[in-house]
């Protein structure tokens, strides 16, 4: 027997998934510190130590394989999607429809104010309108996140989680119709330039709705043990999620709608624990390292000015927007600033469909791509502090004394 | 400061406020949205008032003076309506009832006004408590000296009031056991309970400037007590009952009161007594905590029954004067309440339905909406 057979070889061969459990412990410290001491949101800790120590930054954690880090940022994004959706109350639109207008002028200034600033830089037309539709999301994630986090409850946030829940499905549809357009110009033929999006936004619909009404069976028959419930719809959600990236579906789709569904078709409201028990919660800070790893700032040093351009546009044409049919939609002005403020964060949901571009067009992953990236990366890392005070200035945070 | 001359205002006439809860619809919490709500019911024509109360869930509807059960209940309905128009577009919900059945004290918001600030400092915790929700009804008084008459003859009859009125058992998550825990809350106050044994305004006048002089109270709002004289509106006002469940129990219990008003006023007349009081916060205490069951001691002929069997004597001897001011609709509805139980009852078997008390605070919301 020799040494070796019992003691550990120097130097250690350590696995990257030491790294990243590491790399937890590291986030989630500095998020509490963040909190204690500045009071600023945890998650801004998590994406910024993700940021920090990825292979954009520091480069101390390896690259890890894409596909794991996919499975977490999609498992993760599914149920905060899910609980936006399962939060929102779309007969809310019927009774009060200006803030449905409200969405849709968001959602089209948006997209049109992003279009012409890249035409200008002298972008095509159909990459331009592909970036302009990934800018019209704002980040669930960040939204559900910041808004459990602050306890926030009111006007502003009622409207932010609904305003984000319906921009994203314009922005999941509003892409992929422009990703077919893509497809289009590289010469596929027109029949599947076509077919390919009725087929990704009809198959996640039917999809969703299936779920939702399953969801609803299972909920009546297990009642009201909310426990074992959570345990139940964390599976359903992972399913739901495999199910439609196997299906080569929409999962940001599917489970958004899904949710939507069960609060629509549900006569009680129900509360879950945030992000459906501590497996759920553990998963949202694994998603948000993650984003902060993914994070790439190349972008840069490709064009500073388009890139500090396309944020300043973006959030001036939500700001606007909200601001114009505040008086109707029956907020007041500072109300409507922090909406407009709070509509600004991009993270996830952006940050898939970029990448779910780049790898059928690799030309732009190394283009404007990098662009639409440092934009995600500054806003994942101000988005969370923005909502914040956004929401503090409506007043809509407990009251700091008692 | 003095006390304002008691304004002349028509006999038996009556008013009625009513505290309304704000609610989340995504839980049934409570829900900061009064200054939405208020600015948003400004745009509206609408009879009476809407007004802010201590904490940011709460809003407060006020008729206008009215004569009758019909005008009343009419304009209660039109409030209600504005109110509640105003909820959905702002995806609020709103409910009677005298207590939220879950929301923590501590989550209120006082309404940015100087007065509730003041309050808030004054009574720390206690104006946060204070997130309830009641009912006052006002009747018109020939003058002063026959208003503090009115005051001590109904005062007998608070229980009834209370009991019929009842509808908040569940506090922060509970069942208190009480009919009207509500009324709890309310005791904590240090100037609450009766008014003093006084029977003419010169004598009232005079407590109310030694008390003044004190520095204990500045005006007639210092009081809490269960009926006060109001002499700005030349009413006394009624404050026990809790926000009952629906708005035609509101009016019906409005009339009630006025009904027993106008039979102290024309047939019983009888000279109120000090002993009267012996028995006062014995019997309130059995309505609160037992409702229309609880034990009801008569202070002249020390005779016990239950408060329910009390009321049903009450609406025999008062139905000709009922008849008399139209509100033969509202005893009948005071009758049902005696029979099927108060808004309690309804609470409770609810709950004992839906084992949920944000299931039971969104029936009981949709009860209130009218939906």
């Amino acid at each position: 027997m020799t040494w070796s057979a019992y003691l550990p070889v120097w130097p250690l061969e350590i696995s990257p998934a030491l790294w990243l459990a590491l790399t937890l412990v590291v986030a989630v410290l500095v998020g509490e510190v963040l909190v204690r001491q500045l009071r600023l949101p945890r998650i801004v800790g998590y994406i910024g130590i993700g940021v920090l120590l990825g292979p954009g930054g520091l480069g101390l954690i390896p690259q890890l394989p894409a596909t794991e880090w996919r499975l977490v940022i999609d498992l993760a994004l599914g149920i905060l999607l899910f609980e936006l959706g399962s939060k929102v109350n779309l007969r809310w639109l019927k009774a009060n429809p200006w803030i449905a207008g409200t969405s849709l002028l968001e959602t089209v200034a948006t997209f049109v104010v992003v279009f012409l600033l890249l035409t200008w830089f002298e972008v095509a037309a159909v990459t331009a309108a592909v970036v302009a539709a990934i800018a019209i999301a704002t980040s669930p994630a960040i939204v559900v996140r910041t808004v459990t986090e602050s306890r926030a409850q009111g006007q502003v946030t009622d409207r932010l989680l609904l305003m984000t829940a319906l921009n994203c499905i314009y922005a999941v549809i509003f892409h992929k119709l422009a990703v077919a357009a893509m497809h289009g110009q590289t010469g596929v033929s027109f029949v599947h330039t076509a077919l390919q999006p009725i087929y990704l936004l009809g198959g996640s619909a039917l999809l969703a709705w299936l779920f939702g009404i399953t969801f609803e069976r299972i909920h009546h028959y297990l009642g009201h043990h909310e426990e074992t419930f959570s345990f139940v719809l964390f599976g359903m959600i992972a399913f739901a999620t495999i199910m439609a990236s196997t299906l080569k579906l929409s999962p940001i789709l599917v489970l958004l709608v899904a949710g939507l569904v069960t609060r629509y078709q549900r006569k009680r409201t129900r509360t879950f624990p945030p992000h459906f028990g501590s497996a759920g919660a553990v998963l949202v800070v694994l998603m948000f390292i993650a984003n902060g790893l993914a994070g790439d700032l190349n972008g840069l040093r490709y064009s500073l000015l388009l890139v500090l351009l396309l944020i300043a546009v973006r959030t001036i044409a939500k700001l606007l927007s909200v601001l114009a049919l505040a008086h109707y939609s029956g907020i007041g002005v500072r109300q409507a600033m922090a909406l407009g403020l709070a509509l600004v964060p991009m993270s996830s949901v952006a940050l898939l469909l970029t990448l779910d571009t780049a790898a059928t067009f690799p030309d732009f992953g190394s283009g404007l791509g990098l662009v639409l990236m440092s934009c995600i990366v500054i806003l994942e890392l101000a988005g969370p502090i923005v909502v914040q005070k956004a929401l503090q200035i409506a007043g809509e945070t407990p009251d700091k004394k008692t | 400061m003095s006390l304002m001359p008691f304004a002349p205002s028509r006999p038996l006439s009556i008013g009625v406020e009513l505290e309304l809860q704000l609610l989340s619809c995504n839980d049934y919490n409570l829900s900061s949205s009064a200054p939405d709500m208020l600015r948003r019911v400004e745009k509206r024509a609408h009879p009476g008032e809407i007004k802010p109360e201590m904490t940011r869930s709460m809003i407060e509807i006020n008729t206008s003076v009215k004569q009758e059960y019909s005008g009343l209940v009419e304009e209660l309905h039109a409030l209600r309506d504005v109110v509640c128009d105003a909820g959905r577009f702002l995806n609020v919900a709103v409910a009677g009832g005298g207590t939220h059945p879950f929301q923590h004290w501590s989550e209120q918001k006082i309404f940015d006004a100087p007065r509730f600030h003041h309050l808030s400092e004054l009574y720390g915790y206690l104006a946060k408590q204070f997130t309830i929700f009641g009912q006052h009804v006002h009747i018109g008084c020939p003058g002063p000296d026959e208003a503090l008459h009115l005051m001590h003859m109904l005062s007998r009859y608070v229980p009834h009031f209370i009991a019929l009125s009842a509808s908040s058992p569940f506090v922060q998550g509970h069942d208190t056991g009480f009919a009207s825990a509500r009324l709890n809350s309310v005791f904590s106050f240090p100037l609450s309970g009766r008014a003093p044994f006084v029977l003419c305004w010169d004598d009232f006048e005079r407590f109310f400037g030694k008390m003044t002089g004190t520095g204990v109270v500045e005006s007639m709002k210092d009081f809490y007590w269960d009926i006060r004289p109001k002499p700005e509106f030349g009413t006394i006002e009624v404050r026990v009952c809790d926000t009952p469940l629906t708005v035609e129990i509101a009016a019906s219990i409005a009339c009630y009161i006025q009904a027993m008003s106008r039979y102290i006023m024309v047939e019983q007349r009888v000279a109120p007594e000090e002993d009267d009081y012996l028995v006062y916060t014995f019997n309130r205490f059995q309505a609160c905590r037992f409702g229309l069951e609880g034990v009801f001691i008569d202070p002249r002929t020390h005779e016990q029954r239950s408060i329910r069997e009390d009321i049903t004597d009450m609406l025999g001897r008062i139905a000709d004067h009922a008849r008399e001011l139209h509100a033969v609709e509202a005893m009948e509805r005071i009758r049902d309440i005696l029979i099927a139980g108060n808004g309690t009852s309804w609470l409770r078997q609810t709950y004992a339905r839906e084992h949920n008390l944000a299931d039971v605070m969104q029936l009981q919301a949709e009860l209130w909406m009218g939906k």
